[in-house]
C-alpha cells in the first residue's frame, strides 16, 4: 500500500484505523504511521472521538450485584469461575430480592479459595470442586466420560431438611438437574445421555437445596450454595 | 457549546483514573459508578445478552484495574479510551462465541432503537443526535458498513464476507461514507 497523500485519503485512513477496518500489513502500516507522524496520530484520535457519542447512546443499568462481583475479584485471583457461576445464576434464576440479597451476602464474604482437593483421575476425565475453604458447601466432582459415571462427594455441606441437588450450567447459562446427591459420602450419578455432552471444559456445576419431592427439578429454587467449573484433566 | 458540566466530569474520571493505576479500590468503584451504565450499553449493544455483557462488563473493570497507568489524558478523552476497552473486550467475546454470521443485521437494528438519553449531559445528547442524524444521511450500505465496523468489530475482509461483495467494492462504499460522515459532522 503506498504511503498515503492526497489528505481525504489520510484522513480516511484514520477512521479505519479508529474503527478497527484495518488487519494484517494495512494496519501494521497505518500504527507506524501513527507512531511516526503526530499529525496522523491526532486525525486517528479526532476520529475517535467522532465515534465516542455511539459509545454513550445506549446506557442501561447493569445489575447492582456486579460491582460487588468485581470488588471480589479485585480481591484476589482465584475462584472466578464458581463465582461468576453464582452471579449468572442470581441473574438467571432468582427473582426474589431476599435471595439475591442473601446471594450478593455470599458474593461479599466468600474468601479467597482454600487449598484446592486434588482429584487423582485417569485421562480424560472431569474434575470440578464446587465451593471453597469458608463458603457454606464444598464438594468435589470427578466424572468419566467412558461410563458416564459422576462421583460426587460432599466435603462440607450445612445442616438443611432439604435435599442437595446437583446441576450443570453450560455456556447457554441454563441450569439442567442431575439429580440428588447424598448430603454427605460419595454419590455416584449415572449421567444420562443428553447431559453427558453438557458436562464439558468450562461449563459449571452447582449444587442448591431442593425439596426431595419432584426431583430432578426443572430448574432450581434458590441461590446455589456451592459451584465450581469443570476442568478436563 | 457550553460544556462546563462535561469537562468538569472528564477531569474528575481522569484524576479517578490517576488514583485507580496507584491502586486505589475506592476511585475504581468512582470510576465505575459513573460511566458502569455507559459500557454495559456497549457491551449489550455488541454481545447481545445480558448474561454475557455482565461478564464482559467485570472483564472491563479488572481490565481498568490492570491498565489505568497506561491511560494517557494528553492523548485521548477518559470516556473514550474506556469505551475502547469495552467494545473490545465485547468485540473478544463475540469472536471467541463464534456469533460474527449475523451481525450485520444486528448493527442494522441499532439506528431503529431509540433507547432513552441520559439526562446527564445535555451536550453528549446533541452530539449522539449528530452522528446519529450523519450516519442515518449515509446510503445504505457504507451505513451498514461503519455500523457493523463499530458495534461488531468487523475489519474489512470480515464485513465483504458478511456483505457478499468484492473488497474493492466495500473499501469504496466505506471510505465514502467516511468522508461524507465527517463532512456531516464538521457542518453541523
Amino acid at each position: 500500500m503506498p504511503e498515503p497523500i492526497i489528505p481525504e485519503e489520510r484522513d480516511a485512513l484514520a477512521a479505519e484505523l479508529a474503527l478497527g477496518l484495518l488487519e494484517g500489513e494495512e494496519r501494521a502500516l497505518a500504527m507506524r504511521l501513527r507512531l511516526s507522524d503526530p499529525d496522523f496520530a491526532a486525525t486517528v484520535d479526532a476520529w475517535g472521538k467522532r465515534f465516542e457519542p455511539l459509545c454513550a447512546g445506549f446506557e442501561e443499568q447493569p445489575s447492582p450485584a456486579l460491582w460487588p462481583a468485581i470488588e471480589h475479584r479485585l480481591g484476589g485471583p482465584g475462584e472466578r469461575d464458581s463465582h461468576r457461576a453464582l452471579r449468572r445464576w442470581r441473574i438467571g434464576a432468582i427473582a426474589s430480592g431476599a435471595l439475591a440479597a442473601s446471594l450478593a451476602a455470599v458474593l461479599v464474604l466468600r474468601p479467597a479459595p482454600a487449598p484446592v482437593e486434588i482429584v487423582r483421575a485417569p485421562d480424560r476425565t472431569v474434575i470440578a470442586q464446587l465451593g471453597s475453604g469458608d463458603a457454606p458447601g464444598l464438594l468435589a466432582a470427578s466424572y468419566d466420560p467412558a461410563g458416564g459415571v459422576l462421583r460426587i462427594r460432599a466435603v462440607r455441606l450445612p445442616d438443611s431438611k432439604l435435599a442437595p441437588e446437583l446441576w450443570v450450567i453450560p455456556a447457554d447459562g441454563v441450569p439442567r438437574s442431575l439429580g440428588l446427591v447424598a448430603a454427605d459420602g460419595v454419590t455416584r450419578v449415572v449421567v444420562d445421555a443428553p447431559h453427558r455432552a453438557l458436562l464439558s471444559d468450562g461449563a459449571t456445576l452447582a449444587i442448591t437445596f431442593e425439596p426431595h419431592d419432584g426431583a430432578p427439578h426443572k430448574a432450581p429454587s434458590s441461590a446455589p450454595i456451592a459451584a465450581g467449573k469443570i476442568s478436563t484433566i | 457549546m457550553v460544556d462546563t458540566p462535561a469537562s468538569a466530569n472528564r477531569e474528575r474520571l481522569v484524576a479517578n483514573l490517576a488514583r485507580v493505576a496507584k491502586g486505589d479500590q475506592a476511585a475504581l468503584r468512582a470510576v465505575y459508578d459513573t460511566t458502569a451504565a455507559k459500557l454495559f450499553g456497549v457491551c449489550l449493544r455488541i454481545s447481545g445478552d445480558r448474561e454475557a455483557a455482565e461478564d464482559i462488563l467485570q472483564k472491563v473493570y479488572l481490565k481498568v484495574w490492570d491498565r489505568a497507568g497506561r491511560f494517557d489524558a494528553e492523548r485521548a478523552s477518559p470516556i473514550t479510551w474506556l469505551c475502547a476497552i469495552a467494545r473490545n473486550t465485547a468485540i473478544d467475546w463475540r469472536r471467541a462465541n463464534g456469533s460474527t454470521a449475523h451481525l450485520p443485521e444486528s448493527a442494522a437494528a441499532i439506528v431503529e432503537d431509540d433507547s432513552p438519553l441520559a439526562p446527564e449531559v445535555i451536550d453528549a445528547a446533541t452530539q449522539r443526535a449528530r452522528i446519529f442524524d450523519c450516519l442515518d444521511a449515509l446510503d445504505e450500505r457504507p451505513r451498514h458498513a461503519i455500523r457493523a465496523a463499530f458495534f461488531d468489530g468487523l475489519t474489512y475482509s470480515q464485513l465483504a464476507e458478511a456483505m457478499a461483495v468484492p473488497l474493492g467494492t466495500l473499501k469504496s462504499w466505506v471510505r465514502r461514507g467516511l468522508i461524507q460522515l465527517k463532512g456531516c459532522l464538521d457542518d453541523a
